[in-house]
């Protein structure tokens, strides 16, 4: 199918080549509400070259790439994707502070086509802050087959940007939204769009900005003004003073606005955004009738009462069976290729250094590549279609029960995962409180790595259902773990709010270079701490520092739990990276034959023991960055505690179930 | 005064004048799965209800009510709406539909008034969003959800006079779903039930 794209009001023609030779620099953000495609051009605007930046000080990843363009090296930012700044969030704080203070050249703004009116609240907030906007109308053949005709001259004559429609998933217009953004950047001029709100709202507005021109703000000061009245004068950051006066103004006006309207001033701007929005949306909209039936069809099937969830548990037990099988099988073929070149016969302490170091790596290989990949893959691939708010959906209620809303499930699958991204994805969850019981919870979750350790001890000796049984206690343990820590720390229950876009067919393009992109960055994170950890172990065994520590641990690790002696060390090795745990006995012993090692009890305490004990080093860093040492060390230390009580209470209690 | 009906003839007259206000005349399976009885249960009431003239059988199974069974079921929707906005008034913010519908029936239309009178002064018709029907329109009134949670709701198209539908409710007291300026949104149960709407006539 084509779509054709017709020619815009904009700006350069698109034949045009610069001067040949030296090259220009730019820099481009793409910034607009969630799921309308930005990630889509964002990739298909930068290709391969693209990896993941930390704003500064903030815990919010922006996606970074370069875009070769005749003799343009643009650098292109994927902001979060928002649906206001109104509401202080991290990503909307870091949104704006990136849009005002790295200036970018042009910001573009994806625009969902089929819910217009939704996203030019948006497009009217960014335009309040007076940078050069281009507005990509993304998703045009979508909206032409539901009936909808934008006429978009008229939208960019009345917004003041120049618009352009684009089919993101198939590249359409994007080329030509390319030369615009650089024909816009060379008059460097940012665009004239300004809504205009109600009288009574306008004046107060115009007060304010009478106040504020002239003095030296970050901002245009009727986004300053917008801004100070929207917060009742508590966001004095706007100006560039601590000034009371000006507060105290903006409060005062605030208020008579609440008086006028009997709501709060920040309601009454969205109120009157909307307003706007609704209107240029009619006149440059033109409805006939259309119909999307296939894919309404397939929402109201998996949100259905029952079948959703028979779909649901399908769709999540198959992701987990691909890959427990695929790899299973891929993880053992690489380790046995580099078990090739492990030193024959070297001492212990040769073996340990090779674990530290080459063994960092090769543990990247057979984990990452097996594992954490395709899970990323077929998680983006569920994320990519919509079908993960629709498990979101279903799940909240249940959710409910313990204390967290249907959002956390995101950040638990993507557990099973790798633990770290998963403690980063917390920050889909809008308060603190709930950031942190969840990613409390993810870190209970068995990963990728611990999966290895349960597959390797416990199913390969004693049958899949004791693995099963293994995962399913987890589960009902971190149930009522979370709904502990609800309980204990203070606060009111959150509810879901969450928009549920429309199903899509995925772009594997797109759910490949997600993949890619998810896990370099994991990858960054965890290297170094796979090998920096692995040498400090291989040291502290050098020194002995390490049979100490194992002594040490003899009452716990023998006398209460049950465990051989050395099963110490294999902890301490674990906390690097767990699935040492299973590779050093072999290492000790010269076999691969775990039942000669550990009887069946002693296979499933150590497997649930693994399972809990403690966040990887890897995991605690990504706690440290998100929650402060504090919490990191809190969780640690309480980990720590329940995986010695349940492995020791398992061993009591599971001989009596016949186990040997 | 009509004669006194019983509460279960009550709850088939309001789920019909519901359907009628959407415009749609019920068959003999979507009201038992409307009011979870079995269809045969259904058939029966529906004939003692035909022999007192509150509704007749149309073409193709479908029901509709007579002109007497018509304003009692309005009557009894009325006084459910009322309720609801009575319980959610008073502060109740759960099983607010389910409440009502236990109330609705004990309530003689002397209470009704002095009700209505008293909650003139509350805000007109708003009933909490958990209790429309699914497929049923109505306006946003009052979200009242606190302030971080309302700014956000307001972002994402919820303002006050917004029209929006209910697409139906996810069980385990899950989230609704509702189609709003052509975004589909999911709302936890508790956040719905702070939002009040009126329903559009």
């Amino acid at each position: 199918m084509s779509v054709r794209v017709s020619m815009g009001s904009c700006c350069v023609t698109p034949n045009r080549k610069p001067e040949t030779g030296n090259t220009v620099k730019m820099r481009i953000a793409l910034a607009g509400n969630a799921n309308v495609g930005k990630s889509v051009l964002f990739n298909y605007l930068t290709g391969m070259s693209q990896h993941v930046a930390n704003w500064p000080g903030k815990t919010v990843e922006l996606a970074e790439g370069r875009l070769r363009f005749g003799d343009y090296d643009i650098e292109v930012i994927d902001l979060p994707g928002i649906y206001s700044f109104s509401t202080f969030s991290i990503e909307e704080r870091v949104s704006e502070e990136y849009i005002m203070g790295r200036k970018p050249d042009v910001v573009i703004n994806v625009v969902d086509s089929t819910a217009l009116e939704r996203n030019l609240f948006f497009t009217l907030q960014l335009l309040e802050l007076g940078v050069p906007v281009v507005m990509a109308l993304n998703q045009v053949d979508a909206a032409r087959k539901r009936g909808i005709a934008i006429d978009e001259k008229k939208l960019g004559s009345l917004l003041g940007v120049p618009v352009v429609p684009t089919v993101a998933t198939k590249g359409l217009g994007v080329q030509k939204l390319v030369v615009c953004c650089i024909g816009l950047a060379k008059r460097r001029k940012a665009s004239q769009g300004r809504a205009k709100y109600g009288k009574e709202v306008e004046r107060r507005i115009g007060k304010l900005e009478a106040m504020l021109t002239g003095r030296e703000l970050g901002f245009p000061a009727r986004y300053a003004a917008i801004r100070l009245l929207e917060s009742r004068g508590a966001s004095i950051g706007y100006t560039d003073n601590k000034d009371r006066e000006l507060a105290e103004k903006a409060r005062r006006l605030a208020e008579e606005i609440e008086r006028i309207h009997g709501e709060p001033a920040s309601i009454v701007m969205s109120n009157e955004r909307y307003a706007v929005a609704s209107e240029t949306a009619t006149n440059v909209q033109s409805l006939t009738k259309g119909g999307e039936a296939l894919a309404e069809r397939i929402d109201d099937l998996t949100t259905h009462r029952v079948f959703g969830y028979v779909i649901m548990l399908l769709v999540l037990g198959g992701v987990f069976y691909t890959i427990f099988a695929f790899g299973g099988f891929l993880s053992t073929a690489i380790s046995d290729f580099f078990n090739i070149f492990r030193p024959a016969g070297a001492s212990l302490s040769g073996n340990l250094l090779w674990e530290g170091l080459v063994g960092g790596f090769v543990a990247g290989l057979t984990l990452v590549l097996p594992y954490v990949l395709p899970f990323y893959f077929l998680l983006s691939l569920l994320e990519d279609t919509g079908y993960i708010t629709r498990v979101a959906y279903l799940l909240d209620g249940l959710a409910h029960r313990i204390g967290f809303h249907g959002k956390a499930i995101i950040p638990l699958l993507l557990g099973y995962g790798c633990n770290v991204p998963a403690c980063i994805g917390c920050r889909i969850m809008e308060y603190d409180r709930d950031r942190l019981i969840t990613a409390f919870a993810v870190t209970l979750v068995p990963c990728t790595a611990r999966m290895v350790v349960i597959l390797t001890l416990v199913a390969a000796f004693l049958g899949i259902w004791w693995a099963a049984a293994i995962y399913i206690g987890d589960i009902v343990l971190i149930a009522i773990l979370a709904k502990a820590a609800f309980k204990v720390l203070p606060g009111e229950p959150v509810g879901l709010i969450m928009e549920m876009p429309r199903y899509r067919l995925p772009s594997l393009k797109t759910v490949a270079k997600q993949t890619v992109l998810r896990t370099k960055s994991l990858l960054t994170i965890v290297f170094p701490y796979y090998i920096g950890g692995g040498l400090v172990l291989a040291l502290l065994q050098l020194s002995g520092v390490l049979a100490l520590l194992n002594d040490l641990l003899q009452p716990l690790i023998v006398g209460w739990m049950g465990l051989p002696a050395f099963a110490g060390t294999l902890l301490i090795f674990g906390i690097v990276r767990k699935e040492f745990i299973v590779v050093l006995p072999s290492v000790l012993y010269g076999t691969t034959d775990l039942a000669q090692i550990f009887t069946p009890l002693q296979m499933v305490v150590l497997a649930s023991v693994a399972m809990l004990y403690i966040p990887c080093f890897a995991t605690i860093e990504a706690l440290r960055r998100e929650f402060g040492w504090k919490k990191a060390l809190f969780i640690t230390g309480f980990e720590i505690v329940l995986a010695v009580v349940v492995g020791g209470l398992l061993a009591r209690l599971l001989p009596a179930l016949g186990l040997p | 005064m009509a004669e006194k009906r019983t509460p279960e003839a009550e709850e088939y007259l309001e789920a019909m004048a519901r359907a009628r206000e959407a415009g749609n005349r019920p068959t003999v399976s979507e009201l038992a799965s409307a009011l979870s009885v079995s269809k045969a249960s259904v058939s029966q009431m529906l004939a003692k209800m035909a022999q007192r003239g509150l509704v007749k059988c149309e073409k193709y199974g479908e029901i509709a009510l007579t002109q007497s069974g018509a304003a009692e079921g309005a009557r009894v929707l009325r006084k459910h709406r009322l309720i609801e906005r009575f319980l959610a008034f008073i502060g109740l913010r759960r099983n607010v539909h389910k409440e009502a519908c236990v109330l609705e029936h004990a309530v003689s239309d002397e209470v009704e008034k002095q009700m209505r009178n008293a909650m003139r002064h509350a805000h007109p018709a708003a009933v909490p969003l958990t209790s429309l029907g699914n497929g049923e329109s109505a306006r946003v009134a009052i979200v009242d959800a606190g302030t971080k949670a309302s700014q956000r709701l307001a972002d994402m198209g919820l303002t006050k006079g917004t029209r929006l539908t209910l697409i139906k409710a996810a069980p385990f007291k899950g989230p609704v779903k509702i189609l709003v300026r052509d975004t589909t949104l999911a709302l936890g149960r508790s956040v719905a039930g702070r939002i009040l709407v009126e329903v559009s006539r």
